[in-house]
């Protein structure tokens, strides 16, 4: 009997399995395993430290002794690593204050109300004939404006609504003694014209506005034309969805959603090449990708986002494995439409619109890291034999074939952090095996972006586990509607708020947001990276592009824990016939362990084969 | 447009409606006040009125369209006991306290005293835009949203500059405390100043 640890070393994990296998290698009993994370960039001699850790951990769980340790296994590190960009493509503009489309918290009053913008010291003296809307500048007593639009209301003048600077609208809506519309929080409120001609509209509680977000509503106020008219049509549709919205007719104020120049990028393959806009959106960008297969390198129009977003690429690429930017082949692209809060220009209330986006991750084929350095280095560190054992991809699915209930032909998906890999194992010795680009590191910043976090931790903890409402201190509602009871108190700072429930606690998303729109964000970009790569993996490797010629699909890999991916991916793939789950590895590892299992398993096949030379037939 | 806030003064008038119940309506706040506040004192330690201070956290909390209680606590001084008495007393489980020279909580029924949603400390920092901030979260907690916490300040010179005068303001301030005291509904009456 001898005693073998097999290690596998990936971007960001290093799993370690031990086993005994006995003289000829046909038995083998499996002991244990362990996980921990990467020291360096895998595949470099800075590896050890961590390689050291994780097997020592092994064997104690194992409760073996380091001396009786004959070999240690490690894989040949597939020498892709992955880099992502993000750049958005739309920006929305107002120019000359046409209109002001926030959703302050509380509006007061309701209904529509149609006058000339006119200054609350203003109101005093003005003509009784013509209607006017008051804007209550910052600074402004609530009871004072009150008492202003009271009096010049009493005088005969036809205040018909009101714009106000501070949280006051309820304050003074509740103040008047005939009711108008009040719209507050316009943050820049000076920037209004006087003089001309405005709409404001506030909408019944959990009702939407109607007049303002409708083209010919406009046109009827303001008595357009029809030239005119269709330049209000962008107007109105910025407008929708809103709870409130001020609307003034300046002469040539105008709003434009205005595309970003993105610039091209250039795909090139084999044996051909395709260039293509950016702002074109990822579906157009996938679909010349497919044309161009297999992608040797990808460049972008220089100066533009694109040209900027593929440089930074290059850069940490190069940084990373230590080869010059030019030298850095980019061997696959995953691009995802994605959509990102930004400031709209020129607006009066800090209205914010969503900007489209696209975002880019790249695969970087480097050349082949340092391995027997890396051995060398182990074989001092831990005093042992080392050895290099086998494609990675070829592990995997030695591995994947310790899930019970497996068998060939069987296809292996990988989703880890910065790749998602797939291969396929017939019943010959042949695997096929592609990495493509995009996986957890994508979802994560995808997250980030699309709710405007800026906290790339939060939205780890947000993809990796489920939402909850903190309705009390001692009661959360989940995302899926059910109630959880608690006895011990919630953090002060989790009360009220949409929380994440991550291992280490609850913790408060600190945004706006519902549990809804979370979710849907989470869930939606999940589909775009995975259920999406994982399509697009098994069609690369199955015989013929035919994924019904699959026997056996095992998900893999650190993403496969996830509590969703999983499902979305059983749900796309359910079509072709395929079973398909997240592997079991040994029977008890989970989806992790795989690579290092499949070493350990080809180590005793060989001595096996060694020893046993010629299994003539007939034995 | 001009300012006129700073230039018309108010008058702040208490009247007790006798002892304090427990409020039902889910949408109400309760405002606690310590012994002195409006009464022996008028203004807070950096000479904001307390007509002013109560006219805002009143105004913050009927912005978001909630219901307001005034309760004074002549049983203490403390801030955790007035605040968490008035979240308690307060339908919605949530409860602002002020002391008279302005320090300032927001309190939940079912959080342990000494604890608190949002806490304000430094009384010389407290200006009538945090006062309204300050009714407008408690509100907002109060219909189940999540408001942003108000920003809280910070001003290393805020204690050796002001803790003497705190402490005699503080001293005096328990001097009119009653132990025992129940708490009493108030009435608020805020009206401008009669000659301005």
């Amino acid at each position: 009997m001898t005693l073998v640890v097999g290690v596998d070393i990936g971007n960001s994990t290093t799993e370690a399995c031990v086993a005994e296998v006995d003289a000829d290698g046909r038995e083998i009993s499996w002991l244990a395993g362990a996980l921990g994370a990467t020291s360096g960039v895998k595949g470099t001699t800075e590896n050890v430290s961590g390689v050291a850790d994780v097997v020592r951990r092994a064997l104690a769980a194992a409760g073996r002794d380091p001396a009786e340790l004959a070999v240690l296994l490690v894989n040949e590190a597939t020498p892709v690593i992955s880099g992502l960009a993000m750049d958005t493509i739309t920006e929305t503009i107002i120019t000359e204050s046409t209109m002001i489309g926030h959703n302050p918290r509380t509006p007061g009053g309701g209904g529509l109300g149609v006058g000339v913008t006119v200054a609350l010291a203003d109101l005093p003296g003005r003509d009784p004939a013509e209607p006017v809307i008051c804007l209550v500048g910052a600074g402004a007593d609530f009871d004072d404006a009150a008492v202003g639009i009271n009096s010049a209301v009493a005088a005969g003048i036809q205040v018909t609504g009101a714009v106000v600077c501070a949280d006051d609208a309820n304050l003074i809506a509740n103040r008047l003694h005939t009711p108008i519309p009040v719209v507050d929080e316009v943050s820049l409120i000076d920037r209004i014209p006087l003089g001309m001609l405005a709409a404001v509209e506030v909408a019944r509680p959990g009702h939407t506005i109607r007049t303002l977000s409708n083209s010919y509503g406009i046109a009827t106020v303001f008595g357009l034309d029809p030239d005119q008219t269709r330049m209000v049509a962008p107007v109105a549709r910025a407008l929708v969805g809103n709870r409130s919205a001020v609307v003034i007719r300046t002469p040539t104020g105008d709003i434009t959603d205005r595309r970003i120049p993105a610039g091209r990028l250039t795909l090139i393959g084999a044996t051909a090449r395709r260039t293509v806009e950016i702002s074109a959106g990822a579906e157009e960008i996938m679909a010349a990708l497919r044309r161009v297969q297999p992608l040797a390198d990808a460049t972008g129009e220089a100066g533009t986002h694109v040209g900027g977003m593929l440089a930074r690429v290059h850069d940490t690429m190069s940084d990373l494995t230590a080869t010059p930017a030019d030298a850095v082949r980019i061997q696959d692209v995953l691009a995802v439409d994605t959509v990102a809060p930004q400031p709209v220009t020129g607006a009066l209330a800090g209205e914010s619109a969503l900007a489209n986006a696209v975002a880019l991750a790249a695969m970087v084929r480097t050349s082949r890291g340092p391995m027997e350095l890396l051995a060398a280095r182990l074989r001092e560190a831990l005093g042992l034999d080392v050895l290099i054992g086998g494609v990675e991809a070829d592990m995997a699915v030695l591995g994947a074939l310790t899930t019970p209930g497996t068998d060939r032909p069987i296809a292996i998906l990988d989703l880890g952090g910065g790749s998602t890999d797939a291969a396929v194992a017939g019943h010959g010795d042949e695997v096929r095996s592609v990495h493509l680009a995009g996986a957890g590191d994508l979802v994560t910043r995808l997250i980030d972006a699309e709710l405007g976090l800026g906290n790339v931790d939060l939205a780890e903890e947000i993809k990796k586990y489920p939402l909850a409402k903190a309705e009390s201190f001692f009661h959360l509602r989940m995302e899926d509607g059910t109630v959880r009871f608690r006895t011990d108190p919630l953090p002060v700072d989790a009360f009220a708020r949409v929380v994440v429930l991550a291992d280490t606690g609850v913790h408060p998303i600190p945004t706006r947001h519902t549990i809804e729109r979370i979710r849907q964000v989470r869930r939606a970009a999940k589909h775009r990276v995975f259920v999406v790569n994982a399509r697009r993996a098994l069609e690369m490797v199955s015989p013929g592009g035919n994924l019904r010629q699959l026997g056996f699909v095992v998900v893999l890999g650190g993403s496969a824990l996830d509590f969703e991916i999983p499902d979305m991916i059983s749900e796309a793939v359910a079509e072709f016939g395929i079973v398909c789950g997240t592997g079991n590895i040994r029977g008890r590892e989970g989806p992790r362990n795989a690579v290092a299992t499949g070493l350990v398993a080809r180590h005793a096949a060989t001595a096996h084969v060694a020893r046993d030379p010629a299994p003539t037939a007939g034995v | 447009m001009t300012d006129n806030t700073t230039a018309t003064e108010r008058t702040l008038e208490l009247t007790s409606r006798g002892p304090a119940a427990a409020g039902r309506r889910p949408d109400e706040v309760v405002i606690g006040l310590s012994p002195g506040f409006g009464d022996l004192f008028t203004k807070t330690i950096v000479d904001v009125p307390h007509a002013e201070v109560l006219r805002q956290l009143l105004a913050g909390v009927e912005e978001q369209g909630v219901h307001a209680r005034v309760v004074r606590f002549p049983g203490s001084s403390d801030l955790a006991v007035i605040g968490h008495g008035a979240a308690r007393l307060s339908g919605s489980g949530i409860g602002i306290g002020v002391l008279s020279r302005g320090t300032t909580m927001i309190h939940q029924k079912d959080l342990p005293k000494l604890s608190s949603l949002e806490l304000f400390p430094q009384a010389p920092l407290m200006d009538l835009e945090v006062f309204r901030s300050v009714g407008r979260n408690a509100a907002r907690y109060a219909k189940g949203e999540s408001p942003e916490p108000v920003p809280s300040r910070n001003d290393y010179m805020a204690r050796p500059r002001w803790q003497a005068k705190a402490a005699l303001l503080h001293i005096r301030e328990t001097g009119l405390v009653r132990p025992g005291a129940a708490p009493e509904e108030l009435t608020a009456l805020i009206r401008l100043a009669a000659a301005s």
